[in-house]
């Protein structure tokens, strides 16, 4: 049992999706205990095959465990269903059973009483299905399959409450901007393999080192690649639906839009970076510059939201950012280091954010506060989650935000770098603010917030357990923690591009992004303690500032005036020919005239001998008219 | 002209003339007869042709049964009753179809190298007239299988036209 | 001896005629006599090859003899047929036998 085995992993959620489908509602309980038991099973086959891996990963020429299947093949033409296992691909695996998991867990307790309970659960196995796919494909083909299984479960559990019209519009949203990356995505495919021959993503490497690309092509295929990995991973300007997002039940954005489906961007761009290398550097400038850009106005945008959950959903747009940023500055470490820390400490906060939803019914950040004392667990468990976001020391966050620090000041220029330390600083506040306004001080809904309660078991349980790796997941950094769990070393010397990383301790990176954490954090509670009497006159003073923020730059208005004036026009073009031409007059009007000749015709059956006696020697006499001219 | 030549186009003329009183008379009746005169006409065709037998089976059947049945049929069908235009308004291209398929027939005919009277010696060949043993010989030995089959037709028609005309129970 | 092709001929004009009667004709039994005339014409004219082209293998005669043969039978037949259509609708006129008719 390992690596060989690795094809299972997906394979039992998507199994337990089809028995849901089927007979879900006949079964006990709907069925959840088949879709929790699938994913847990996904989890220790996981923990098999890392075994296996951690066995041969020292071994000189190693790369990774490979299996794979003919699926379609005429001529040259062959598609394969493949499955391959590498560091990277060990480190999503854990993320996305063990998160899927504990949501799981974590839904049985939220979803309670809702009339699609099992459908709920159908689904969710689907997009675990999906997303383990994802990780595990060997070729761009079989990824871009399960890219758009995983699009399709987001979209449905976004849309899960469908009778909500803004729940039914926010997955429209997701689905169609999300597609608007994969369109990319997939011409960036087909432009790998028109030229390689192959959707294998080790020959097309091997292919690509060999010089068998010219470089503006690979740019430009890398590109669209990107475009996708921008789409699924909500990087500026394809960002706008991932706060819309927030409209599916909370557990949903902790599985999908924090830990597992937007990240699959950055998986995608992590596992072709040696592309991205042989590219021209302007495209590793892109994926900087617009994961930069994401940074930041995602940030800004968090300190004017409202919802709870949106200021998560902004802080989730900022971590993505960072780690495009740390993959544009060459370092495939640092990205999945941060990856895979932010997996938990987000699907915390989301989780911590659902269980306050849970108990208050109310999601406004004007109507929270002072939940501290009522639910204890979660106030605990959240301020972990808020201090790892922030990067404090030694929380989970802090180790992984300086590497990526790190590699931005090695490897960028400085302006990017200070660009990215203003981040740090922002992020403090508007995490910071998020907190207080929740949890501190009074609140301004005293009667929801006495009712309020620490959620039952099934939901607090993965609170704490997802506050352990919050808060000491970052020390794997350590080569001396690393081997003692059986790895070649810490986080770096495991998961790497060219080189392994060992970790080393920088100081000055340590101090400024401590000084500008902790400074946010005071910053914030100056102004938002009590009664917010600073921040309210800090807003009056900006309000253009602050509606712009608010507004969220005005950048949904303006996609809906491009849609509403260019796309809509086209296809009401489109529609007229598609009604008046192609169907009134090709379909209706061959039928018509079908029809016009067959009455035409049918006056020719008069019922008269003698006609049909004429018309009987007429065919003769042509015949013998045509022997006699013939002589045939 | 020989005589034979002579007498072919007597016998010619009233086959053809016989032939147009059946299609152009305004009487039924007299068409009938007008085809009666054919029919013998064509058993003199027949004698020239050196085939004595078949103008005997000719009248007999023909002139005999054929035209009687006919007459019955008119008497039946109380034709005379019903004087009406017995030409329909199709005939111009009737008129067309057959002057066609005649002109056809025609000119294929005279396009068409016949033996001559002559044969390679030189000698004007004898018409040879078949012997009437020969014909039922042969008839019961080569064309046994026809006649058989001739046979069945016949009664099968003669079935046929009894339950045809027979009419319903009752009538 | 007479030229075949003057039987031939006379046989091409028989068929035209009778082809004629039977389009332009509107009595069923007027339509059968030009039948008949037809079938003189194709008679006289496998008798004319008979004996012109094959003499030894007199196979047209024969053949002219079955061809009576089965014209009797066919006369007898349609006769019967023209009685019914009579008694069904007192006319023997062809052309009132039009319920196929669009």
């Amino acid at each position: 049992m390992g690596m060989e085995q690795a094809w299972l992993i997906p394979a039992v959620p998507a199994a337990a999706f089809v028995v849901l489908t089927l007979v879900g509602k006949y079964l006990p309980r709907k069925g959840d205990w088949v879709a929790i038991g699938a994913i847990a099973a996904s989890f220790i086959l996981f923990l098999f095959v890392l075994v296996d891996l951690l066995d041969v990963v020292d071994e000189p020429g190693f790369v990774g465990g490979e299996k794979s299947w003919e699926w379609v093949s005429f001529g040259s033409f062959e598609i394969r269903l493949g499955f391959f296992t590498d560091e990277i691909t060990i480190v999503m695996l854990a993320v996305v059973s063990f998160i899927s998991l504990l949501v799981q867990i974590y839904s049985v307790g939220y979803m309670r009483g809702d009339p699609r309970y099992g459908w709920y659960f159908a689904v969710m196995s689907l997009f675990s299905a999906a997303m383990l796919t994802l990780v595990l494909a060997d070729n761009l083909l079989l990824l871009y399959a399960a890219w758009e299984g995983v699009g399709l479960g987001s979209f449905l559990l976004i849309g899960f409450w469908w009778e909500k019209q803004s729940a039914a519009e926010a997955a429209k949203k997701a689905f169609t901007t999300t597609r608007i990356g994969d369109v990319g995505l997939l011409i960036g495919i087909l432009m790998l393999w028109n030229e390689a021959g192959t959707f294998d993503i080790s020959e097309i490497f091997e292919f690509a080192e060999a010089g068998g690309y010219g470089t503006t092509y690979l740019t430009a295929a890398v590109l669209f690649l990107f475009a996708g990995a921008a789409g699924k991973s909500g990087q500026f300007p394809l960002h706008v639906w991932l706060p819309d997002a927030m409209e599916g039940p909370t557990p949903v954005s902790a599985l999908i839009h924090a830990a597992t489906m937007v990240v699959a961007g950055v998986y995608l761009v992590a596992r072709m970076l040696p592309l991205f290398e042989l590219a021209d550097p302007i495209a590793l400038n892109v994926v900087t510059a617009l994961g930069l850009t994401t940074v930041l106005i995602s940030a800004t945008m968090g300190l004017a939201a409202t919802d709870i959950k949106r200021v998560i959903a902004y802080s989730t747009l900022n971590s993505l950012g960072l780690m495009m940023v740390a993959l544009g500055s060459h370092s495939v470490t640092a990205a999945m280091f941060y990856l895979f820390v932010h997996a938990f400490f987000k699907a915390l906060l989301f989780l911590g954010a659902g269980s306050v939803i849970h108990a208050t019914e109310k999601q406004e950040l004007d109507e929270l506060g002072g939940l501290a004392s009522k639910m204890p667990l979660t106030t605990v468990t959240f301020a972990v989650g808020t201090l790892a976001m922030i990067g404090i020391i030694p929380l989970s966050g802090f180790w992984a935000k300086d590497e990526i620090l790190h590699v931005a000041e090695v490897n960028q220029n400085a302006g990017v770098y200070a660009l990215m330390l203003l981040s740090v600083f922002i992020t403090s506040l508007f995490m910071t603010r998020l907190f207080i306004r929740t949890f501190l001080f009074n609140s301004r809904d005293p009667e929801s917030r006495d009712h309020a309660h620490d959620a039952e078991p099934t939901m607090t349980v993965p609170l704490l357990i997802l506050a352990v790796p919050a808060a000491i997941g970052g020390f794997v950094v350590f080569s001396g923690v690393g081997e003692a769990m059986g790895f070649p070393g810490g986080f770096g010397e495991f998961v790497y591009l060219e080189h392994a990383e060992e970790f080393v301790f920088h100081w000055d990176i340590v101090v400024l992004s401590t000084v500008l954490g902790v400074g946010g954090m005071v910053v914030g509670y100056i102004f938002w303690a009590n009664q917010a009497e600073p921040a309210r006159r800090m807003g009056e003073m900006f309000r253009p500032v602050y509606n712009v923020l608010y507004n969220r730059y005005y950048i949904d208005e303006f996609y809906q005036f491009v849609i509403d004036r260019i796309v809509l026009v086209g296809s009401a073009a489109i529609s007229w020919y598609d009604r008046n031409i192609v169907n009134d007059t090709g379909v209706d009007g061959s039928a018509g005239l079908t029809g016009f000749a067959g009455w035409g015709l049918k006056f020719t059956s008069t019922g008269k001998l003698p006609n049909y006696a004429l018309a009987i020697s007429a065919g003769v006499i042509i015949l013998a008219l045509v022997f006699l001219v013939v002589k045939a | 002209m020989s005589y034979e030549e002579g007498i072919f186009y007597v016998v010619a003329a009233v086959t053809v003339l016989g032939a147009l009183g059946v299609v152009l008379s305004r009487n039924v009746i007299h068409s009938a007869l007008f085809l009666i005169v054919s029919l013998l006409a064509v058993a003199g065709v027949f004698i020239l042709l050196a085939a004595e037998f078949l103008a005997i089976v000719q009248v007999l059947v023909y002139g005999g049964a054929v035209t009687i049945l006919i007459l019955f049929a008119m008497m039946l069908t109380r034709v005379r009753d019903m004087p009406r235009a017995l030409t329909g308004p199709q005939w111009p291209l009737a008129a067309l179809a057959g002057s066609m398929i005649g002109g056809i027939s025609i000119a294929a005919v005279l396009g068409t190298e016949w033996p001559g009277e002559t044969n390679e010696a030189g000698q004007a060949i004898e018409v040879t007239v078949i012997p009437i043993e020969k014909i039922g010989h042969d008839l019961f030995t080569v064309w046994a299988v026809p006649f058989e089959i001739a046979s069945l037709v016949l009664i099968v028609a003669l079935l046929g036209a009894i339950i045809l005309a027979r009419g319903e129970e009752g009538e | 001896m007479i030229p075949i092709d003057n039987f031939l001929v006379l046989s091409s004009i028989l068929f035209g005629i009778g082809m004629y009667g039977v389009l332009a004709r509107r009595s069923a039994l007027l339509i059968i006599m030009s039948v008949e005339l037809m079938l003189q014409a194709v008679s006289i004219n496998f008798v004319a090859f008979a004996l012109y082209l094959h003499p030894e293998a007199f196979t047209g005669l024969v053949f002219a003899i079955f061809v009576i043969v089965i014209a009797a039978a066919e006369v007898g037949l349609a006769l019967a047929i023209v009685l019914r259509l009579y008694r069904n609708r007192q006319t023997a006129n062809v052309d009132e036998a039009d319920s196929l008719k669009w």
